[in-house]
């Protein structure tokens, strides 16, 4: 047998681990310097001052009193979107419509309490499930469209958020819905009932700062997803699919009922991040609201993104978006709008993007090179 | 001949990291000739031509075009130096029209009618006989052909590079195409390049030959001188007696003796006719999404223990074919059988869990994951899973199954975990190979195994093949290369339009009857 | 309560400022449906579109207080347009980044930008003034729709058939058509897959840039966040709609257009039907079209697949 005559072909992946990891290291840096670099300017030109905002938002995140407590909270709905997210990105799916995922989730929550008409822990239960089952419906919307008319679900779950939007918003005006129906809040405030304190979750208090126990439940699904995506059959499978389909197709991975899933899971974990919201009361005071949502769910997927749909990446890639909204709020002393935190959040997104992008097309250049021609 | 060539390569060399494919290599194509350029697969004839239409830039060497030394970087480049390649693969946009088509990638202004008027021509000077205003996705393969013939002679090049031209023509049609090269030749004076491991097609159709192998150039001839046992000796650098390599070179006639001779020594077929078949398509019928028909009727057994070929020029089925024991394509009538069960067709994983295994023409494709590790791609089927619980990865046990693999079939890499697209084309071919075999399949089916392998690894693949029959797999052989066919299958059938048109076994071989099927001359062949 | 819808439906038919809001809203959709269509002819669903807009918008905002001019108003929206295309082009075409996610991370950049911005500078605006084109306005129903308009409208007449010319009749449109289909075998003609690719969203850009402006100084008057909501996304799906030909992109944004202006409509002759669900309407009629004749069609081979020499 001439196995000899066969060229050596692992031999590009044979490089100084070291050196790799340092211009790895530099790229990255180079990139977040950039965006940073990019988002000081534009707060120079309208005349705002980098180092005060910086200070300002540090209090406002975690320096101040009560602050990192208030990070937490609201990195808690940033985690779950971001898992969701990763689930379907590992499938090979674009889903871009975790806000109305989440909206409708938050919303079929608010039903079920208002209208079930008792309350207590068990309720709390049942509220997470509705939902749960929002948002997996709203993301089944869009798999089924997927799946039964082929049609682009990056384009479908795009719409189906601005119809969630409208959809909530008809059912805060109509007291058979969502509107709470006590007479001298209809019409003017577009808001649901309060939640029942028995039925709220639980906060915990450490040192002055206070967060509801759903961070455990968010914190304990990221190991779970981690463990779920690279120990189990159905991990390595939904992976199989995300990037050889046709290879998986082979395999025995049904592209339907396996993206089909991974979309559903992924709605069903914006659902619950609405649901934990609702209940955990960092977010609209326990009510529903038509603004709910503010802007968690298209955070939450910038989470995934940041984190290279890495579920324990994700972890500390909520916290400090997490950190950028709730620093923001202490931006109005200082004369800047908030809105600037918005356009760091995405600087930091797009410099993010670069890096793996050059990375992999060098790396696959230079498989290729060392292959083409020869076997 | 005092004018000089009409171009020269002097002293070409290319390293692809630490392969060499060119190695301080000379050649002159002159004006008024068809110049041979033989080698086996990977004997740096390619990139040789790459070299000289830009697509590659040499380490060292020097270009003369009509005396002139020159730098070519990108094929724009080449063309207006007058070098023009006719593309095998990805040169055409199918719903595009041939005129638009033929003037892809010009500068000058578009003018749909004198475009129109070139093409047409250009068509009627050749005898290429194509109508400018068709649409590409509507042309057979030899149709589509002309259209880049058309797109490489509508610059009125003065070099002409076919690489492989006739991988996808039938015998008559690459007739026709040696016609229109000779006229090329003789009318315009222009200098033609026919890349080929073919010895035949060398051997009729070109006036001198160069032979490479490894990189170098190991014999000059003109074609007069020349001699099938020659060039195949030259080619291969010792005297031809294997016969996977007789396939892989392209030489039908040195095969016939040995067929009949050996046909004898191995004959699983006598006995299998008295089993049942492990696989058994019959009447299959689909159709694309745009409503083509892919497979028509078609209908096939392979017995155990067997080497089914099926031969045929490429576009008439193979890929559906390949799909539909892929799991990959759903019939609109028509079953297939394999052993006791009835796996449906189109269904994820029902072909692979009733025991078909694959090597698919495409492994990029359907063969592996490229962004996985070797280990995952070794158990892509039927991953192993934990005692803790049948929902859970065997890590452990998965490292150990690719261990195993990796040593059985010598795979090259730099460890179980390295991700697949770090390995040579070969390797990966062999990690196939590796997981298909090694899930103890009833059926093997083989597509194009042999494509872009060199000499080596073809003989490697051809004898697992074997090795697999030997042990009672049913192997069905895929194939657009006769001689491979022809050297491994006991029994052949063809395909024309989806559909089989013709069997014949090892006995009874006529490799000009087996012609005559594979271009659709049914009526006249059927027995 | 059904009568009573049909015969609001009656009168919102027969009553010829539908017409004309329908017109106005199809045209916004319209400058963006352009550029977007030949983006996609290229090989590239550009969901930056909406961003393009939406900077365009403020941009033609700032433009305009800072000349007083509609004109250079309008030109510095184009202008802002065009950089969000550039950014995507690059990422998505040079970089190879997802270009769904560069979209996104993109529009979410242009939302908060615009939003900082306007906060801090508080741009005056002002609405163009209308401009009836003589003879053709007295055109009954349709005339005003058409012809009585402010003046911006105008742009898209033009630029309809020049986008058709540009892309069907010119060579670089058929290397656009290429590499949407086939970007191997465009690269192997010698043709600049990932620059042609990056051109066409350029012009995307500017569109939308130009229909964001129009959407400002031609219909709204002013500028907050929610002036673009979603349109760049509908003009997507009005493409995809048309099957990837300028004829159907352009009637699906008449339709998008219309449907939207309907809701409008219908409060302004009496009837409050809730205007929440019709708000939703173009969105749900876009998803149910798209779900009934989407599959249809054919699209470009090569739509959304990056092109990486060597790599397929």
């Amino acid at each position: 047998m001439t196995t000899a005559a066969l060229a050596p072909g692992a031999e590009s992946a044979r490089f100084s681990r070291t050196r790799e990891g340092a211009t790895v290291l530099a790229v990255y840096l180079t990139s977040i310097a950039v965006a940073l670099l990019v988002a000081a300017l534009v707060l120079w030109a309208t005349g705002g001052s980098p180092t005060t905002v910086l200070s300002a938002m540090l209090d406002g995140s975690v320096r101040a009193d009560a602050r990192w407590g208030r990070t937490i909270s609201e990195a808690i709905p940033l985690l779950l979107v971001a898992l969701g997210t990763t689930v379907n990105a590992k499938a090979g799916l674009v889903n871009i419509g975790q806000e109305g995922q989440l909206f409708v989730g938050a919303a079929l929550a608010t039903y079920v309490f208002t209208h079930i008409g008792v309350s207590g822990p068990f309720v709390l239960i049942l509220i997470m499930l509705a939902g749960v089952v929002g948002g997996a419906i709203w993301a089944g919307i869009a798999s089924a469209l997927r799946y039964r008319r082929r049609m682009p679900e990056v384009l479908t779950t795009l719409l189906l958020v601005f119809v969630a939007a409208q959809l909530v918003g008809y059912g805060l005006k109509n007291s058979n819905l969502l509107l709470d129906p006590t007479p001298d809040q209809a019409n003017r405030l577009l808001v649901s009932e309060r939640l029942d304190p028995s039925t709220r979750l639980p906060r915990l208090s450490w040192f002055g700062n206070e967060f509801p126990v759903s961070a455990f439940v968010a914190l304990a699904l990221a190991v779970v997803v981690a463990l779920v995506l690279s120990r189990t059959i159905v991990g390595f499978r939904l992976q199989m699919l995300g990037r050889g389909p046709r290879t998986a197709h082979r395999a025995g991975v049904s592209e339907s009922r396996y993206g089909g899933m991974a979309l559903v899971v992924s709605g069903a974990f914006c659902g619950l991040a609405g649901a934990f919201m609702l209940v955990g009361g960092d977010f609209g005071n326990y009510r529903l609201t038509p603004g709910f949502a503010v802007n968690i769910g298209w955070e939450g997927l910038l989470v995934a993104l940041v984190a290279r749909s890495h579920p324990i990446v994700a972890i500390p890639a909520a916290f400090v978006f997490a950190a950028l909204r709730t620093g923001s709020g202490f931006l109005a002393a200082t004369g800047v709008d908030r809105d600037i935190t918005k356009v760091v959040q995405a600087l930091l997104v797009l410099a993010l993007l670069g890096p793996p992008a050059i990375l992999f097309v060098r790396d696959r250049r230079r498989a290729l090179a060392a292959a083409r021609d020869r076997v | 001949m005092t004018a000089p060539p009409a171009a020269e390569l002097e002293g070409i060399t290319k390293r692809f990291g630490a392969v060499v494919a060119c190695d301080d290599v000379h050649l002159a194509l002159q004006r008024g000739e068809i110049h041979g350029i033989l080698g086996e697969n990977g004997a740096g004839k390619s990139t040789l031509m790459k070299v000289l239409i830009g697509l590659v830039l040499p380490d060292a060497g020097m270009i003369r075009v009509s005396g002139e030394p020159c730098r070519i970087s990108d094929p724009a480049e080449a063309a207006e130096y007058g070098i023009g390649m006719v593309h095998q693969h990805f040169s055409l946009v199918e719903p595009l029209t041939v005129w638009e088509n033929a003037i892809l990638g010009e500068r000058i202004r578009l003018d749909a009618a004198s475009a129109r008027q070139r093409v047409s021509e250009i068509s009627e000077r050749y005898g290429l006989d194509i109508d400018p205003d068709e649409r590409v996705s509507d042309l057979s393969a030899g149709l589509r052909q002309r259209v880049e013939i058309i797109k490489c002679l509508r610059r009125d090049p003065a070099i002409v590079i076919l690489d492989e031209p006739t991988s996808v023509l039938t015998p008559g049609e690459s007739e026709q195409l040696f016609a229109v090269l000779r006229r090329v030749v003789e009318q315009e004076n222009k200098a033609v390049a026919l890349v080929s491991h073919k010895l035949d097609e060398v051997l009729t159709a070109t006036d001198r030959i160069t032979i490479m192998r490894a990189g170098t150039v190991v014999d000059r001839r003109d074609t007069t001188d020349a001699d099938a046992p020659g060039l195949a000796r030259a080619m291969v650098g010792r005297p031809v007696s294997l016969r996977s390599e007789g396939a892989a070179l392209g030489h039908i006639e040195a095969l016939d003796g040995e067929a009949a001779a050996e046909g004898s020594e191995s004959e699983p077929s006598a006995e299998s006719a008295e089993e049942s078949p492990v696989l058994s398509i019959s009447a299959a019928t689909a159709k694309g999404r745009d409503g083509r028909v892919l497979l028509d009727g078609l209908s096939l057994e392979v017995y155990p223990g067997e080497i089914v070929g099926v031969a045929g020029v490429e576009g008439n089925g193979q890929a559906p074919l390949s799909d539909l024991l892929s799991s990959l394509l759903p019939l609109e009538s028509g079953t297939v059988r394999v052993r006791d069960s009835e796996p449906v067709p189109g269904r994820p994983g029902s072909m692979a869990a009733a025991g078909v295994a694959v090597i698919p023409a495409d492994r990029h494709e359907s063969g592996c994951v490229l962004d996985m590790t070797v280990a995952e791609n070794l158990t892509l089927v039927s991953p192993p899973r934990s005692r803790l619980g049948r929902a859970f990865l065997d890590r452990a046990g998965r490292e150990a199954v690719a261990e195993r693999l990796i040593e059985q079939f010598g795979i090259q890499t730099s460890g179980a975990d390295a991700p697949m697209w770090s390995l040579s084309g070969g390797n990966q071919q062999r990690v196939v190979l590796a997981r298909e075999l090694s899930g103890d399949p009833a059926v093997l089916v083989a597509a194009q195994p042999t494509r872009g392998l060199d000499v080596g690894a073809i003989e490697y693949v051809s004898e697992r093949l074997r090795e697999a029959a030997r042990q009672g797999v049913g192997v069905l052989l895929i194939s657009t290369e006769l001689p491979e066919v022809l050297d491994l299958a006991d029994r052949i059938v063809v395909i024309f339009r989806g559909r089989i048109v013709g069997e014949m076994d090892r006995a009874g071989m006529d490799v000009e009857r087996l012609g005559l099927l594979m271009s659709g001359a049914q009526e006249a062949a059927a027995s | 309560m059904i009568v009573d819808f049909f015969s609001a439906v009656g009168d919102v038919l027969s009553s010829e400022s539908t017409y004309s809001s329908g017109w106005r809203l199809a045209t916004a959709l319209g400058f963006v449906a352009v550029g977007e269509w030949i983006a996609e002819r290229a090989g590239t669903i550009n969901i930056s579109v909406e961003g393009a807009m939406l900077g365009g918008a403020f941009a033609a905002a700032m433009g305009y207080d800072a000349t007083g001019s509609i004109a250079v108003g309008l030109l510095v929206g184009a202008g802002a347009g065009l950089v969000v295309g550039a950014v995507q082009a690059h990422f998505s075409h040079n970089l190879t980044a997802n270009q769904f996610v560069v979209g996104l991370t993109l529009n979410i950049l242009v939302l908060g930008l615009a939003s900082f911005l306007n906060s801090t500078l508080k741009p005056e605006t002002a609405a163009a003034h209308v401009f009836e084109v003589p003879g053709l306005v007295e055109i009954p129903l349709l005339g005003p729709a058409l012809f009585g308009q402010p003046w911006p409208l105008y742009l898209l007449y033009p630029l309809v058939p020049l986008a058709w010319w540009l892309v069907h009749r010119t060579r670089w449109g058929l290397e656009v058509r290429a590499v949407g289909e086939n970007p191997q075998a465009a690269d192997v003609s010698s043709i600049n897959v990932n620059a042609r690719r990056r051109q066409a969203i350029y012009i995307a850009g500017i569109t939308s840039g130009l229909g964001g402006g129009y959407l400002l100084l031609g219909q709204v008057g002013w500028y907050e966040d929610s002036i673009v909501g979603g349109q760049g996304f509908i003009a997507i799906a009005a493409v995809i709609f048309g099957g990837w030909t300028l004829r159907g992109a352009m009637l699906g944004c008449l339709l998008f257009g219309s449907a939207n202006s309907f809701r409008l409509s219908l409060p302004g002759v009496g009837h409050p039907l809730n205007s929440e669900l019709l708000s939703s309407l173009p969105f749900v009629l876009t998803i149910c079209v798209m779900a009934l004749f989407a599959h249809r069609t054919r699209e470009p081979q090569s739509l959304a697949r990056p092109f990486i020499r060597g790599l397929r």
